[in-house]
């Protein structure tokens, strides 16, 4: 287990487009770290980079005190978990787990326990004869975890493991991985595109747009405090509007409270749905229902107001609110629950007075 | 790159080896055309312009061609339609004898198609007898008669893996919103194979402008390129190549303006998923299915009909080269006894070719498909070169070549080798190309990541996964390698002469008995090298589930 630095990473397919471009972050050693962003935005190849397949045009990745990106990929010690498992269909399970033992030269007397190790630590014992034809795709992937952890390697790389498989068995094979990773304490850096499976199972996200970073930052601190427009927009649902700050208070259409900020000018406010609430108070935009959407525990009402559409999330939805469709409602934007971005997409840093 | 990559070696390896195989002979052509006398010029093309002899070769193979080609597709198209469509008995059979029909050594059509049809043909002569009078097969219609059905099997194959691959359910879509059967095969089946037939008849006519043998032995009178460039370089024996090094340009030029007007006309074929739903074939009743099995039977067995003839020859009682009544082993003695040569000779030579094609197609599928970049995607270009040289034009590159220092080495047996190989490598290339986008490419990343070097993941996974594929596709050119004709007919020497020219040989004197006892031995081979790809190609399917 070690700690992973990434300085400064620099990679283009084609001369002039960057995919990383100028990539630094830490992970702690033992940490579960999400890279989480839109499709082609460079995660995979940041994964690659790190595991060597690719080769980085500029900056330097670390694994504790080993300088890992002028290694040969097969001696960086790391295992990797594929998107479509890459399981050797012409060996059998157990084959297929002790294949990074027996690449190691280890004696069989010694792959044998580690193998049947493995195996009970995914929930496969039994099935070592199998061939991998013969396994679903969630427990092909199992197999796939397995074969990386048998190697107990120094740091663990999946990309997109779960992307492939049903919505239940996603979930069930996430707690899966999150546990075992944690009894093993292995570093892991996992990638994603659903933000939801983020949240749930990672230490640490970092947001990805573009070949660059947005935030790195803990699941709690990500949703709750987004320091760039897209990681806000990104990660759970926020309304956002066009607001200006002008002589010491922030203008929302006609409203307008008083603010303390270093910026002035154009701004856009965000605010996740459940954070507003349907009533008056200092900052309420007068609306009308559009639309309620039942959603069990919750309801999500989509709202026309004068400044754009927003959207309102009600815990424990009264059968009144469910009705009501078509009529006139107000609603409160609590000041504490607002993020305000520049136009360039930073966080502008404000005091509500 | 800061790390070393076996690959980058192998790159430079391929490149080397065609600069040196490929475009060296390709250049010595092209400066022996220029050349006149000793001088440099044009004029060796403005001759072929002047000259009604060589504009009427150009007109015939464009002829020869369009012919084949559209016979072909005629013959091909119905019978894959018919086996994938319908429900036929002996299906596996037909398959079996079609593939037959196209590995069967290809002048032995030319040769037996003149036994039946010939002037003194055995059918024509018959049916003289009872009083209908045919012309006899020489001239322009007998070769592209005898190369539409030379030429079926590949339209048929290539289509009907096509067809088997049209996804039921966008059929059954079309059935769903109305359309009649007739209007669902022209607006949905047919645009969708499209790619395979144009493919198809691509290949086709390339084949059939190629071809030599059959031009030669049934044409008499009727020159085209490949035959007219042949003659003109053995009158010359190489003195003064400089006219049939043009000829061999104009007919280069021909298949190569072909292959892009095709790549212009349709995109290259996309590769379809793998949950695939074949439609089932459907039963006929009464006389349509009556009329299924005759046709697709009577397709197919004209097709195979050359080797039968052939086979049965080979046992007839002769005189010297004359046949007589009755049959009898005299000329397989002849063939025992005084032309064992030819048949060694090909068996090493054709032994040597493959396992150079076998290793070089394998690592040369494998750049294209895995390690894509600019160079390799020229690469993949570079290979459709050998498949637009026809053999007689390679033949005589190689000798321009090869004839003088550095490379001295017309005459061995060496160069047979080596223009068999560079002819053939395309497919192996592109049937490791095909078995590698198969397999994931993951799981070689997978090898490299549990502490595998890349060159022994590769061995040790992807080769392993391929093999199968990979020694099926062997023994397709063993096949091909073994019934080379035209480029050794130009390379040989009386010490190298192999199965094909020596039939050919015999053929050109009459003399027929040894020339069908050659022909059904390396018939005989060539079945056993089908059987085993099939038995190789039987085990892959197993092995690849999942
Ligand atoms: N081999 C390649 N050659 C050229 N461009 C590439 C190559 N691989 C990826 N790219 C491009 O690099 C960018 C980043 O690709 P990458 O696969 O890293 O994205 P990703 O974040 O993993 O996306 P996804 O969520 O879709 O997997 C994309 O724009 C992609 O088109
Ligand atoms: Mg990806």
């Amino acid at each position: 287990m070690s700690a992973v630095t990434v300085s400064d990473l620099v990679k283009s397919y084609t001369p002039g487009t960057r995919v990383l471009d100028g990539i630094s972050l830490h992970i702690e050693s033992g940490a579960f770290f999400t890279l989480l962003g839109p499709s082609g935005c460079g995660k995979t190849t940041l994964l690659r980079c790190i595991a060597g397949f690719l080769d980085p045009d500029a900056g330097q990745i670390h694994a504790g005190a080993d300088r890992l990106d002028t290694m040969a990929a097969h001696r960086r010690d790391i295992g990797m978990v594929f998107q479509d498992y890459a399981i050797f269909p012409h060996l059998t399970v157990a084959e297929n787990v002790g294949f990074g033992l027996k690449a190691r030269r280890m004696p069989p007397a010694e792959i044998a326990p580690r193998v049947a190790e493995a195996l009970r630590m995914v929930r496969l014992d039994g099935m070592a004869a199998r061939l991998p034809a013969d396994l679903s795709g969630g427990q092909q992937q199992r197999v796939g975890l397995a074969r990386a952890m048998a190697i107990r390697p120094r740091l663990l790389l999946m990309d997109e493991p779960l992307s492939n498989l049903d919505a239940k068995l996603r979930i069930e094979l996430r707690e899966d991985i999150r546990d075992l990773q944690r009894r093993l304490g292995i570093t892991t850096i996992y990638v994603t595109h659903d933000q939801e499976e983020a949240l749930a199972v990672s230490d640490s996200i970092c947001v990805m747009n573009a070949g660059r970073i947005e935030q790195i930052a803990d699941p709690f601190t990500l949703y709750r405090a987004p320091q760039t427009r897209f990681a806000a927009s990104f990660v759970g649902s926020m309304n956002f509007l066009p607001a200006r700050i002008e002589d010491g208070r922030l203008h929302l259409g006609a409203l307008s409270v008083p603010v303390s900020s270093d910026v002035q000018g154009t701004v856009e406010i965000a605010i996740r749905p459940e954070d507003t609430v349907l009533g008056t108070g200092k900052l309420a935009l007068a609306g009308q229902v559009a639309k309620i959407t039942f959603l069990g525990r919750e309801a999500l009402a989509a709202i026309e107001t004068p400044l754009g559409p927003m959207q309102h999330l009600a815990a424990n939805p009264s059968a009144t609110l469910l009705r009501a469709a078509g009529s006139a409602i107000s609603l409160d934007l609590p000041t504490e629950r607002i993020a305000v971005f520049a136009p360039d997409g930073s966080r502008v840093a404000v005091t509500f007075s | 790159m800061r790390r070393a990559d076996p690959w980058r070696i192998v790159q430079a390896a391929v490149w080397l080896l065609l600069a040196l195989l490929l475009a060296w002979p390709l250049w010595g052509i092209l400066r022996a055309s220029l050349i006149v006398g000793s001088e440099p010029g044009f004029g060796n093309f403005v001759e072929i312009l002047r000259q009604p002899r060589h504009l009427r070769a150009i007109g015939n193979t464009l002829l020869v061609g369009a012919g084949g080609m559209t016979g072909a597709l005629l013959l091909g198209v119905t019978l894959a339609f018919l086996v994938v469509r319908v429900r036929l008995r002996g299906r596996a059979a037909l398959q079996t004898l079609a593939v037959l029909a196209l590995v069967s050594p290809p002048f032995i059509g030319a040769y037996a198609w003149i036994v039946l049809f010939g002037a003194n043909g055995a059918v024509r002569r018959g049916l003289m007898e009872i009083g209908i009078t045919i012309p006899p097969i020489y001239g322009a219609a007998g070769v592209m008669l005898v190369f539409s059905f030379k030429f079926f099997p590949n339209v048929f194959l290539i289509v009907s893996a096509a067809l088997a691959q049209v996804n039921r359910s966008l059929e059954e879509a079309a059935e769903g919103l109305g359309l009649s059967p007739a209007r669902r095969l022209m607006q949905v089946t047919l645009p969708m194979i499209l790619p395979a037939i144009s493919a198809a008849a691509l290949l086709a006519f390339v084949l059939s402008i190629a071809d030599f043998g059959t031009p030669r032995l049934i044409g008499r009178d009727f020159e085209v390129l490949a035959t007219q460039a042949f003659l003109l370089y053995a009158a010359d024996l190489g003195e003064n190549p400089g006219l049939a090094s043009a000829l061999s340009l104009v007919l280069v030029a021909l298949s190569m303006l072909l292959v892009l007007a095709q790549r212009r006309l349709l995109q290259r074929d996309v590769f379809h998923g793998s949950l695939l739903k074949p439609r089932p074939p459907s039963t006929l009743r009464g006389w349509r299915n009556i009329g299924a099995h005759v046709l697709a039977w009577l397709i197919v067995g004209v097709g195979i009909a050359p080797g039968l003839v052939v086979l049965v020859f080979s046992f007839r009682a002769t005189r010297g080269p004359v046949f007589q009544p009755g049959f009898g082993l005299a000329s397989y003695e002849r063939v025992f006894h005084a032309v064992t040569l030819p048949v060694w000779n090909t068996l090493l030579f054709s032994t040597a070719a493959v396992a150079c094609i076998v290793v070089a197609g394998t690592l040369i599928g494998y750049l294209i498909t895995r390690r894509r970049s600019r160079a390799t995607a020229i690469l993949d270009g570079v290979l459709m070169v050998p498949y637009v040289v026809p053999g007689v034009v390679m033949g005589i590159g190689f000798v321009a070549a090869f004839n003088a220092p550095p490379v001295a080495i017309t005459g061995t047996g060496l160069v047979i080798v080596l223009a068999i190989f560079i002819r053939r490598l395309p497919y192996s290339a592109r049937a490791a190309a095909t078995a590698l986008r198969q397999v994931s490419p993951s799981l070689e990343d997978a090898a490299i990541s549990l502490g595998l070097s890349p060159g022994r993941a590769f061995l040790r996974v992807t080769a392993r996964l391929i093999l199968p594929g990979i020694l099926a596709g062997g023994m397709m050119s063993f096949v091909t390698a073994m019934n080379e004709l035209s480029s050794s007919l130009v390379l040989y020497v009386s010490g190298t002469i192999t199965m094909p020219v020596r039939i050919y040989v015999a053929v050109v004197n009459g003399d027929y008995g040894v020339a069908a006892a050659l022909s059904s031995i390396l018939l005989g081979i060539t079945a056993l090298a089908v059987y085993a790809a099939f038995r190789l190609s039987d085990r892959k399917d197993a092995s690849f589930v999942g």
